[in-house]
């Protein structure tokens, strides 16, 4: 006998229970457990919860540090989403042009930056960044420029963290886009050729148009997930300093929580960031959804 | 087939035998494991730890120390103590540095020490009363005072004899430090002078201490930020970077390096950190003298280093703790301590008795620098309530607006001390 349609439904919710449970526990648990945390103040180690209301919400759209750390998210978001946007589509296409048999030694070089720990890497560039004795400010010497003092400045902290991040996770992208620019048809590049076409149409009319469903990908997946990748950085270079010039939302939080141990303030704080990226993401993708091809 | 009745009765038979092996003193004699949390990184004392479980170990067969590192110094320290504390799985013994005590003190579940002054008078014979005083809140003993440590200025006489000054008449005064200072700049290139930037303001209570201020007053309601002598101390340090440049605004491993590799002439930081730097200078030969003073004023710094507190709960693991204690504050163990790290200790005659710290102050002639700071070192204030860890993070963000130079030391300094005040409990 054949399954009825709703055993078969049955089944289906029942390959769908581990996935559906372990979301709810790790993902939606903690976002309700943390709203109802952020109407409390508790220390993490104290037995009791003191209820306090709207307070924790009051005191931070009053705190300085919070809305310089939102402007900062968002200006590295930004930051971020055009640096990691345009140097892999650049670095892929130009990629794309050497000699076949040099092409795969690039696409190594490249990506290897994505596969080193981040920790790591800022290990390494904290060296760099050596305002004396580093690399970058040697280069920035010979070439008649005194560069700045990379992490102890308010002017160019946030910039020393958005430069590791780039240089950390810009490689995902641009093995994205290399698969995207190999799926592209030869025939329509002949086509367009035969049409008189330069090679700055060819990249214009067909390269950037067919790239889009990449592009969405990659500017969606970049703009959501940068001020995650903001974090180890700013812990091990700066500590959100100086003065806070650094600091960025997921920073912030766990400051609240983890420094000072304002567990219900430290919540507050994550809750409105939860709604301020959800508006973002839902602005992105009604605008995002109107716009892309997908039709080849 | 055994009938069911004789199964059901070895069953029980076996757990009988089973809770009877269970209560006898061979499964007590198990030995009990206790951790303990440090803050040596292998540069910063590690090795000296291992030791320490060893020896300890191989006296107490009964007792098992797990050590663990943990990365961040006090603070960092702190931050995995109460998420420890929140999961009910807190070390039986940890170091928390002077600036934190009250801060743990007041929010941590602790043992009180006091009841072993009674049970062990003799351990406290040989550890004077202005030391065990930096255990003791409230009239009562939180913690056991471990590391002693005194900043001082470490040099690079190189690049005093590269300026054509001497290097052995390092400045002793800070006027004498910002004149000599602005010759090595001027002769050398190089910059003069590095004052530590941690994620803490130990070498801001050390100016503000040698300026004859108080990082808190003396009632504990008001955070010592504005008072003329803190200005006026923090005003010489923007100076020193922005205007005379010849100070670096570094973060602090940077520092450090540029002061290793030679690109910096004098360095305030850590005595603890001898051992280190001696190894560690790349080219010179590092050497130390007390951190300068304020004037006529009398030398007077910050004293760093940590109390040792007890988190266990169960009554077996906090005698192991107290006994683990009472090993590294030994004459032996405190040896073994100083010599991995160049703490002083807090038994101060070990340092003259040939059986224990004479070899090595003899040939640490550094040492000789914190010893001469020593009965001068006044307390590393920690902020009381539990608002004590932010108000330490405000006056740090005061110190860096500072040295970026954009505004007088006066106006940040009166903002950070009115928002800092406001956090202290009424």
């Amino acid at each position: 006998m054949r399954p009825s349609r709703r055993w078969r439904a049955a089944a289906g919710y029942c390959y769908l229970a581990p996935a559906a449970l372990l979301t709810l526990v790790f993902v939606y648990w903690p976002l309700v457990a943390s709203t109802a945390l952020s109407f409390y103040d508790w220390n993490l180690v104290s037995p009791t919860w003191s209820p306090v209301g709207w307070q924790n919400y009051v005191e931070l759209v009053h705190n300085r540090a919070f809305w310089l750390a939102l402007a900062n998210t968002l200006r590295a978001a930004a930051a971020l989403t055009v640096l990691t946007v345009l140097v892999p589509l650049l670095l892929a296409v130009i990629v794309l042009r050497v000699p076949r048999r040099w092409q795969d030694v690039y696409r190594v070089v490249l990506f290897s930056p994505t596969v080193i720990s981040m920790a790591i890497a800022c290990a390494v560039w904290l060296w760099m960044f050596h305002p004396l004795h580093g690399v970058l400010n040697t280069l920035l010497r010979f070439a008649g420029i005194a560069g700045p003092s990379w992490l102890s400045s308010s002017s160019s902290a946030i910039w020393a963290i958005i430069i590791v991040t780039v240089w950390k996770t810009f490689g995902f992208n641009f093995v994205l886009y290399i698969a995207g620019l190999l799926a592209i048809p030869g025939e329509m590049y002949e086509a367009a050729r035969v049409d008189g076409a330069s090679g700055g149409q060819l990249f214009r009319h067909i390269t950037i148009p067919l790239l889009a469903p990449t592009t969405l990908f990659v500017f969606l997946t970049t703009f959501i997930l940068s001020p995650q990748n903001l974090f180890v950085p700013t812990q091990i270079l700066t500590q959100g300093g100086p003065n806070e010039t650094s600091n960025n939302l997921g920073y912030l939080v766990y400051q609240l929580g983890f420094e000072y141990f304002r567990v219900g303030y430290a919540s507050a704080a994550a809750t409105l960031i939860f709604l301020v990226f959800l508006g973002l993401t839902a602005v992105q993708f009604y605008f995002a959804e109107r716009r892309i091809h997908y039709g080849r | 087939m055994r009938p069911p009745m004789t199964r059901r009765l070895t069953a029980l038979a076996l757990a009988v035998l089973v809770a009877a092996v269970g209560a006898t003193p061979a499964f007590a004699a198990e030995p009990i494991t206790i951790e303990y949390w440090h803050i040596n990184s292998p540069t910063f004392g590690g090795p000296a730890v291992k030791e320490l479980v060893q020896t300890f170990e191989a006296k107490h067969p009964g007792i098992k120390i797990v050590e663990k590192f943990q990365p961040g110094v006090y603070t960092g320290l702190m931050q995995q103590l109460q998420v420890a504390l929140a999961a009910r799985r807190p070390p039986a013994v940890a170091q928390i540095g002077y600036n934190l005590t009250a801060y743990a003190a007041g929010q941590f579940p602790h043992v009180m020490l006091d009841k072993y002054r009674k049970s062990d008078p003799d351990f406290f014979k040989g550890i004077p009363d202005n030391i065990m005083a930096l255990g003791v809140l409230g009239g009562s003993l939180h913690g056991i005072p471990f590391g002693v440590s005194t900043p001082v200025m470490y040099y690079n006489p190189d690049l005093f004899k590269a300026a054509g000054l001497n290097p052995d008449q390092p400045p002793q005064t800070w006027d004498e430090l910002m004149r000599q200072g602005a010759i090595i700049t001027q002769k050398t290139g190089k910059l003069a002078v590095y004052l530590q930037q941690p994620n803490d303001e130990w070498i801001d209570q050390t100016l503000i201490w040698g300026n004859g201020g108080r990082p808190l007053s003396e009632d504990g309601k008001h955070v010592g930020w504005d008072s003329p002598q803190a200005i006026e101390a923090m005003q010489m340090w923007q100076d020193m970077v922005t205007k005379t440049k010849i100070a670096a605004n570094l973060t602090w491993e940077e520092g450090l390096q540029a002061f290793l590799s030679g690109h910096i002439a004098m360095c305030l930081t850590t005595i603890g950190r001898q051992d280190h730097m001696r190894k560690n200078a790349s080219g010179f030969q590092v050497r130390a003298v007390p951190v300068p003073r304020f004037g006529q004023k009398p030398l007077a710094t910050a004293t760093g280093g940590n109390v040792l507190m007890i988190f266990a709960t169960d009554p077996a693991q906090e005698r192991a703790a107290w006994e683990w204690i009472k090993f590294v504050l030994s004459p032996e163990g405190a040896t073994i301590w100083t010599r991995g790290t160049g703490y002083l200790p807090p038994r101060a005659e070990l340092a003259a008795d040939p059986k224990y710290l004479k070899p090595f102050f003899d040939e640490a002639p550094m040492m000789k620098a914190a010893l001469q700071t020593f009965p001068y070192a006044k307390p590393w204030v920690s902020f009381p309530g539990s608002r004590g860890l932010e108000i330490t993070k405000i006056l740090i963000k005061a110190r860096e607006e500072i040295l970026e130079g954009k505004r007088p030391a006066e106006p940040i300094l009166k903002e950070a001390s009115q928002q800092a005040s406001a956090l202290l409990p009424k």
